[in-house]
């Protein structure tokens, strides 16, 4: 059973005395239980509405929202997620256990001071226990966000730019407490500008473009660009007799691109190439960064 | 229910972190203290023999303490009906409008909660603030004259919880207005049009024949009509604090009245909550 199953999902925001706006143009997605899943897209993309969608904050105007098997409207199945938008608006005045303790309150959940404070050690906020939340930085509130978040050890996280504000260091725990918890078997849905991120933290991920899925898989078939390979050659090859042969310059010395469909067709390619006199050094499948497929898949050139 | 109580906490917490509620509470029982230590009374077989006020003699005839704390009771229970609504409107103004702000709403919509429960949780969670308020001083203001003179009375207690519910009706405006814009400003300037046109709709058969005769005084009655009389029921308020006859003629009818408007206006809130994006 997907974690979150969603059909044919549109959104237009109707304003009075001016025209609607279509954050959301029909998105089929499916994010199978236990995976770490990114969506990333350029800004008003749609994806904090699409979020927002999925938790039942917003309210679709066409299609269909199925989270953990059940409709996101119904208490119980929000008690089973953890969500942290976006610009969390913290009580400025309160202390963080106590506004963790009445999230806990609102979920539900037994009191269990002791076990609401390990969770603040666990994002790394034991040492600001007494101090105000409205003392916090912009990366202390996010971690507690995250803490409160987590209550409860929800079996969906959705996180909506959780590093936002967190220094280098921090994003790092950060990442690590999030693996901790994919490891646990919750399934994390990760929204975060930061691709790298999202590179190192998703095992799938959707590309959303102008209110729809441009592209949608597993993280290493995305970034793989099908039947190219990047191959380098020693120095003093005959570049002619290589472009006869069908390899393509790739810009760095000795280093050549050729699209091969199979592995004999490649190791024909390179049969080729030997038999011009070039000596093979590396060979590797040509592979995109997540920055790169987001590019290409927005149709921009990376 | 335990969503909207829930809430009721969370705004309960909320209040008590505001230095402008900590201040009020610290006004009020600065004149309880006040008015304890400094007010001397002598009572004399059920007459008031003398009252000093900061050492001062005040120069009043002898008279059956009842009669002499009527005027005391009923000033007490204007200034807390009207003085206690206004202070509502200003303090209170922005609790809906921070938990509905961007980035706490997404939050608590998050939540296993129902919707109403956000809402029906801050409405109980201001009217347990104005309750407790309004139980502190006006049982503060009983106890001190009830210890004093040996006349106890629950007429301003009484005065005081009819404020509440005058205070409800005026939330209910303002609670709704949160839900539709966001800004504690038109929350308070909303609150503060109900409590005036609840004192018009108060006097509206007096003030009736003023208005031409036609359309505009059929519109003022219209209008008036379903406004809940607020001046009718600080009258009232103020004849249960003095334990003089009731002016009003049907009090039922009036808390009826101010029952119904306060909860249609809440019924229009929750409508319009239930369909909103955030």
């Amino acid at each position: 059973m997907p974690a979150i199953e969603v059909i044919g999902l549109r959104k237009t925001y109707r304003r009075a005395f001016r025209s609607g706006h279509e954050a959301l143009r029909g998105v089929d997605l499916s994010v199978p239980e236990g995976s770490a899943f990114g969506l990333i897209g350029p800004n008003g993309a749609g994806k904090t509405t699409f979020i927002k969608s999925i938790l039942g904050i917003v309210q679709p105007t066409e299609g269909t929202v199925r989270v953990l098997g059940g409709s996101p409207e119904d208490p119980r199945i929000r008690a089973r997620i953890g969500y942290l938008p976006e610009r969390l608006h913290l009580p400025g005045s309160w202390l963080a256990p106590v506004f963790l303790g009445t999230v806990a309150g609102l979920k539900g959940l037994k009191p269990d001071k002791a076990a609401n404070l390990r969770l603040l050690e666990r994002v790394g906020l034991a040492d600001a226990l007494g101090r105000r939340i409205g003392g916090y930085s912009k990366g202390m509130r996010q971690r507690l966000g995250l803490a409160a978040a987590m209550l409860g050890s929800p079996d969906l996280l959705i996180l909506d730019e959780p590093t936002d504000g967190i220094d280098p260091m921090g994003r790092v725990e950060v990442r690590r407490i999030l693996q901790e918890e994919v490891q646990r078997g919750t399934t994390l849905f990760l929204n975060s500008h930061l691709l790298a991120e999202t590179e190192r933290l998703c095992d799938r991920v959707a590309i959303l473009g102008n209110g729809k899925v441009l592209r949608e898989g597993r993280l290493e078939d995305l970034a793989r660009s099908g039947a190219r390979w990047v191959v380098r050659f020693a120095p003093g090859v005959d570049a002619g007799a290589l472009g006869a042969a069908g390899f393509t310059a790739a810009g760095t010395e000795g280093q050549y691109h050729v699209e091969a469909a199979d592995v004999a067709g490649l190791n024909a390619a390179l049969d080729k190439a030997r038999a011009t006199g070039a000596l093979l050094m590396e060979l590797k499948r040509d592979g995109q960064d997540l920055e790169s497929v987001l590019a290409s898949a927005m149709g921009v050139a990376a | 229910m335990n969503g909207v109580l829930g809430i009721a906490g969370y705004v309960l917490r909320e209040a008590a972190s505001r230095k402008f509620i900590l201040a009020f509470l610290l006004g009020v029982t600065g004149v309880l203290v006040t008015l304890s230590l400094s007010l001397k009374i002598e009572v004399v077989d059920g007459a008031l023999a003398a009252s000093r006020l900061f050492g001062e003699v005040m120069d009043i005839n002898i008279r059956a303490v009842d009669v002499a704390l009527k005027p005391v009771f009923m000033a007490a229970a204007g200034i807390v009906f009207y003085g206690g609504i206004l202070f509502g409107i200003v303090s209170c103004s922005d609790f809906a409008t921070s938990l509905l702000s961007p980035g706490r709403i997404e939050h608590l919509l998050a939540l296993p909660l129902r919707r109403w429960h956000i809402l029906a949780g801050t409405f109980l969670g201001v009217m347990s603030l104005a309750l407790l308020g309004s139980l502190y001083g006006s049982v503060g203001l009983v106890l001190i004259f009830g210890v004093k003179t040996g006349y106890w009375t629950m007429g301003p207690v009484i005065s005081a919880m009819l404020a509440c519910v005058s205070f409800a009706a005026v939330y209910s405006v303002m609670l709704t207005t949160a839900t539709i814009i966001r800004s504690a400003a038109l929350c308070a300037a909303l609150g503060g049009i109900t409590l005036v046109a609840g004192i018009i709709a108060g006097f509206r058969t007096k003030i009736a024949p003023f208005i031409e005769e036609g359309v505009s005084r059929e519109l003022f009655k219209g209008v008036t009509l379903v406004l809940p009389r607020l001046s009718s029921l600080a009258k009232a308020g103020m004849d249960l604090a003095a334990s003089t006859p009731l002016g009003v003629q049907s009090l039922t009818m009036l808390l009826a009245g101010v029952f119904v408007f306060g909860l249609g206006v809440l019924a229009l809130g929750f409508w319009w909550f239930e369909g909103r994006d955030y």
